[in-house]
């Protein structure tokens, strides 16, 4: 029957690999192949200088770990049972996964004597371009063929810390080195600390006891500093000097005093022995630390999508809302400014127009002060046309030229992006025809019988007056003095009658001119006030349109965000949903993994050992 | 000993600055202080860790013969190798120089002497550090050739260039062996040749742990109570190798304690630390004080305060001394400078293995003639170097630095005074 500490494992696979979270599943399977595996896989850690290779070699009672007093081991050495001693160096294959995990198949074996394996391992890995990944020990011990298999490892700096947590990984156990010449370093601490959150096995070897006169006060700090901490951690002092010294003299007294005796019992009944609640312990161990970075992982992204509520689209909808209405008010205040501006423009050229033909008028009227119209008059007609024209032509040129500004000034406002919506009003129409037609005035002839019949009318008064008058002085009527008088009354009429004459046809052509120039008024005004209302509605009726496009463009852009929003808040919604309900059942997953590891601890806790050795 | 320029050069200096701060009650003791130390001892800093072995060294120092002359050991208290760089600067700051003690050549202990050098005068001259592996004992495992294992780390980290910018050398010594040779009283040294005389095998085996060495079940002519202050005084590696030293013969005390002192590194120590800084004690004071006065040239500005720091910058910028040092800092780090004929000699010339002008030199005893042609053959040969199209700019500053050393002893050690002194 499979153990529930293996369900457990499984199901916090699945949910890494439910959550997408290979890098999370990647150590667990490694977990998982390692737990399956009957050895018990034994990490020896520590700084530089600890005496790691030596505590192996002290166990296995082999110098196969090369030791030096600087920093000596390079690359992790395995070493584990076998039947001869044999010993390999292990090459990198591109496709080997971890750098001591898998067995043997993961990398080119090279066979190298058992006495020099770790020094030319160790020299191998310093030269630069080398790829052997590790070098692996095979002995024929009681101890080894239990099923302990021991790892030396590099100098576990700073540096390496996450290497280090790695290779953690894929042990059962951790046996730390620390030398007892110094308390343990806040380093030490952390790699302590950081080490047992994923393998909770952890042994604390304190080495070099031989040389440390006051050992068992390091010894007794070290233990309550571990407490403090709340580190589970066994601390067992050793010398591996002294069980080199015992196994060469095969003196039992000495090896127990060098603490290994200590060391490899608890080993053995410790871990070996109980390697079920070992593999329970760091299932729990690992399980909590993985559960807890899912549920964090799902937390932090609700928190984002919560926050994150106002997606990229729903700005860019309420955008396309906002833009419409600005639209709508661009518009109207156009249509606002065209009817202003056009109403100013009639205003304008009413006035100027009226003003220019007055004048005309004016000029009409003095001329004609003196002039004779029956001799002048095709001449003044000549004239007037010209002075017309001239008018009709400055007033239309000026309307065009208002209007293209006008025109300017709302595309500036309706559509400033668009010149090409500017009309080209400039190019305007001809001037107009207008008028019927000066018509010439009618003059009366003074002709010569009427110049006659004038001059005889006013002869007659003045001789029968003169005649009369020396008629008394006994004169005949008719005398000479008479017929002076008549002579001059007649020729006074005669031009009298020339003067009214005159001033009867200069009326007559001024009120001519008058009416015609009204006439001209009249129609020129007409014209230009429907050349204003059809270029107004003709700029109107384009900008419109151009309103109307627009909208419906924003609005059809609009509608497909609304719809795209939509989606998103319907996705959010869903993967909210979806959150939750991971949480929940990764939450009854770390319950049940809480319950694994008080079942471990409450199977430890009741016996502690530190007290019975 | 003839004065340096530099140092007179730091003094005019000082006195300027006197002038300067003469209402500053603060600053004048400071700088009468920093004006006085010219004609005192060098004062060295002991900094470390706890339980690194700081009282040990200054002890073994100061019971060691000539150095006491001219040296005045701090001992300080225990510096935590994350403490903040103000606090281990400020420990360091009445010091001319610095003896930082290590157990492993390791980053975090790094750490310390790294803090040491963060003000920009110190930067521009790492020149009066030397790491120390001071319990070199531990560092072998308490063998008896520990310390002969220690010297090889020592001598590995010295190549590292990341230590070498901070200090000028690293020195392996078992602190506790090098203290006790010399303190030894008749009772104790009766005891060791006592022990020395007990059969190798038998002895072998008590000298295998403390435990046994000093448990009161074994049966060793010399009593536990005895053993155990033996123990204390030197230490497991101690014990072993005074009772070793003593059976190869130096069964006096006085040879004994000499034997003692060398194989436990102090001698070596003793001759870094003179070669180092008893030799150059003008010109650390000269940097010391250089260092003071900058911060305070820059801390309380005044009106004329401005132009005293230009001229500091130009005295630390042209100390020729500072220059040599760099070289020989630049020389040690990037081997491939120089050719390496010309790099042991640039190394010679330029004072690293003293600064007296035959050991500059290179001659024994020399003739006033045989020093003038060496003079000009040197002055030749670097001229050509200074020049040579095969070199690159860089062997090219080197070799000028180098003649200037070369011009340097020729005029017996004062070049002229650059003017803005006077």
């Amino acid at each position: 029957m499979a153990p529930p500490w293996l369900g457990i494992l499984d199901d916090t696979i699945q949910a890494c690999v439910t959550h997408n979270r290979q890098d999370l599943a990647q150590p667990l399977w490694e977990r998982r192949a390692r737990l399956l595996e009957p050895t018990l896989r034994i990490l020896v850690l520590g700084e530089s200088g600890q005496g790691k290779s030596q505590l192996i070699n002290a166990l296995v009672n082999a110098p196969v770990c090369a030791v030096g007093d600087d920093e000596t081991t390079r690359v992790p050495a395995i070493v584990e049972y076998a039947d001869t001693p044999n010993a390999a160096m292990i090459a990198d294959n591109p496709d080997a996964r971890g750098a001591i995990e898998g067995g043997a198949e993961s990398g080119r074996r090279l066979p190298v004597p058992i006495e020099s394996v770790t020094n030319r391992a160790n020299h191998d890995a310093a030269t630069p371009g080398s790829d052997v990944v590790h070098a692996r020990i095979g002995l024929p011990r009681g101890l080894l063929r239990a099923g302990l298999v021991l790892v030396d490892t590099p100098p576990a700096s700073t540096q390496r810390l996450s290497s280090v947590l790695s290779e953690v990984l894929c042990a059962d156990a951790v046996l730390m080195a620390t030398d007892a010449t110094s308390d343990l370093s806040a380093n030490e601490r952390e790699l302590l600390e950081r080490v047992t959150r994923i393998c909770p096995t952890v042994l604390v070897a304190l080495t070099k006891i031989d040389i440390v006169p006051g050992w068992q006060d390091v010894a007794e700090r070290t233990r309550a500093r571990l407490a403090e901490d709340g580190l589970p951690a066994t601390v067992v002092p050793v010398s591996a000097t002294l069980r080199m010294a015992a196994a060469r003299g095969g003196d039992r007294v000495l090896n127990a005093e060098s603490g290994f005796e200590e060391l490899v019992r608890r080993l053995r009944h410790d871990w070996l022995e109980r390697s079920d609640e070992l593999n329970q312990r760091s299932v729990a161990a690992l399980s909590e630390v993985t559960v807890t970075r899912l549920i964090n992982g799902l937390r932090e992204e609700h928190a984002r999508t919560q926050r994150g509520g106002t997606g990229d689209a729903v700005t860019r909808w309420h955008a396309a809302g906002r833009e419409i209405e600005q639209l709508q008010r661009v518009s109207a205040r156009g249509q606002t400014l065209l009817a202003d501006a056009v109403a100013d423009l009639t205003s304008d050229l009413e006035f100027d127009l009226r003003d220019r033909t007055r004048r005309i008028l004016r000029e009409v009227d003095e001329y004609f002060e003196e002039a004779d119209p029956s001799r002048t008059w095709p001449e003044f007609e000549e004239w007037l046309e010209d002075q017309l024209t001239e008018v009709a032509e400055t007033n239309f040129g000026w309307l065009f030229e208002r209007f293209d500004w006008i025109a300017h000034q709302l595309a500036r406002q309706i559509a400033p992006h668009r010149p090409d919506l500017v009309p080209d009003v400039a190019a305007g129409d001809p001037p107009l025809e207008h008028a019927n037609g000066l018509r010439r005035p009618n003059v009366e002839k003074f002709s010569v019988g009427q110049k006659l019949f004038v001059g005889m009318r006013g002869s007659y008064s003045g001789l029968l007056m003169f005649g009369l008058a020396t008629t008394v002085a006994g004169m005949p009527l008719i005398n000479p003095i008479s017929l002076g008088a008549g002579v001059a009354f007649g020729l006074k009429s005669v031009f009298e009658e020339r003067g009214s004459r005159l001033k009867r046809r200069q009326t007559v052509a001024k009120t001519a001119a008058h009416r015609h120039v009204d006439d001209f008024y009249l129609a020129c005004n007409k014209e230009s006030r429907d050349t204003a209302r059809r270029l107004q509605r003709m700029l109107r009726d384009r900008y419109t349109e151009y309103a109307e496009q627009r909208r419906a463009e924003i609005t059809a852009s609009a509608k497909e965000l609304k719809k795209a929003v939509d989606i998103e808040t319907a996705e959010k919604n869903r993967r909210t949903k979806e959150i939750s309900t991971a949480l929940e059942s990764l939450g009854t997953l770390r319950q049940r993994v809480r319950n694994l590891n008080d079942q471990v601890w409450a199977s430890i806790v009741p016996a502690p050992r530190e007290l019975t050795a | 000993m003839n004065t340096s320029v530099t140092a007179t050069l730091t003094r005019v200096l000082l006195d300027r600055a006197i002038e300067l701060y003469r209402d500053n009650p603060r600053a004048m003791a400071m700088l009468r202080r920093q004006r006085a130390r010219f004609d005192e001892p060098l004062r060295l800093a002991v900094i470390g860790p706890s339980r690194s072995g700081k009282s040990t060294v200054v002890r073994a120092l100061s019971a060691s013969g000539r150095s006491l002359r001219d040296i005045t050991p701090v001992d300080t208290t225990a510096v935590e190798p994350d403490a903040a760089p103000r606090e281990i600067r400020a420990r360091c700051a009445d010091a001319d120089a610095v003896l930082c003690l290590l157990r492993r050549p390791r980053d975090t202990e790094l750490d310390l002497a790294r803090a040491v050098h963060e003000h920009p005068v110190a930067q521009a001259t790492p020149i009066n550090t030397v790491a120390v592996l001071s319990r070199a004992d531990e560092l072998g495992g308490g063998r008896a050739d520990a310390v002969i294992s220690a010297r090889q780390i020592a001598r590995r980290a010295r190549r590292e260039p990341e230590l070498r910018a901070l200090c000028q050398d690293v020195v392996a010594v078992a602190g506790q062996a090098a203290n006790a040779g010399r303190t030894l009283n008749a009772t104790e040294f009766g005891a060791l040749r006592t022990l020395a005389s007990e059969p190798t095998d038998r002895l072998e085996a008590h000298l295998l742990s403390v435990q046994r060495f000093t448990s009161t079940q074994v049966s060793l002519p010399v009593d536990a109570g005895t053993r155990e202050r033996l123990l204390d005084r030197l230490g497991l590696f101690g014990v072993r190798l005074a009772v070793t030293l003593v059976r190869q013969g130096n069964d006096t005390q006085p040879t004994l304690a000499a034997q003692l002192a060398q194989r436990s590194g102090l001698a070596e120590l003793r001759e870094t630390i003179d070669v180092l800084f008893v030799t150059r004690a003008e010109i650390l004071k000269a940097r010391a004080a250089m260092l003071a006065l900058d911060v305070l040239l820059r801390m309380e500005p005044r009106t004329g305060s401005d132009a005293l720091l230009i001229e500091l910058d130009r005295a630390v910028a042209g100390a020729h001394e500072f220059q040599e040092l760099r070289l020989a800092a630049s020389l040690l780090a990037d081997p491939g400078l120089l050719p390496d004929g010309l790099r042991e000699e640039a190394i010679r010339l330029i004072g690293e293995h003293g600064t007296e002008p035959e050991k500059r030199l290179g001659l024994h005893a020399p003739s006033g003639t045989q020093v003038q042609q060496a003079l000009r053959d040197a002055l030749r040969r670097w001229r050509l170097v200074a020049h040579s199209p095969e070199l690159g700019s860089a062997a090219h500053s080197a070799a000028l630095v180098v003649l200037r050393s070369i011009e340097t002893i020729a005029t017996g050690g004062a070049p002229a005074m650059p003017a803005y002194v006077r």
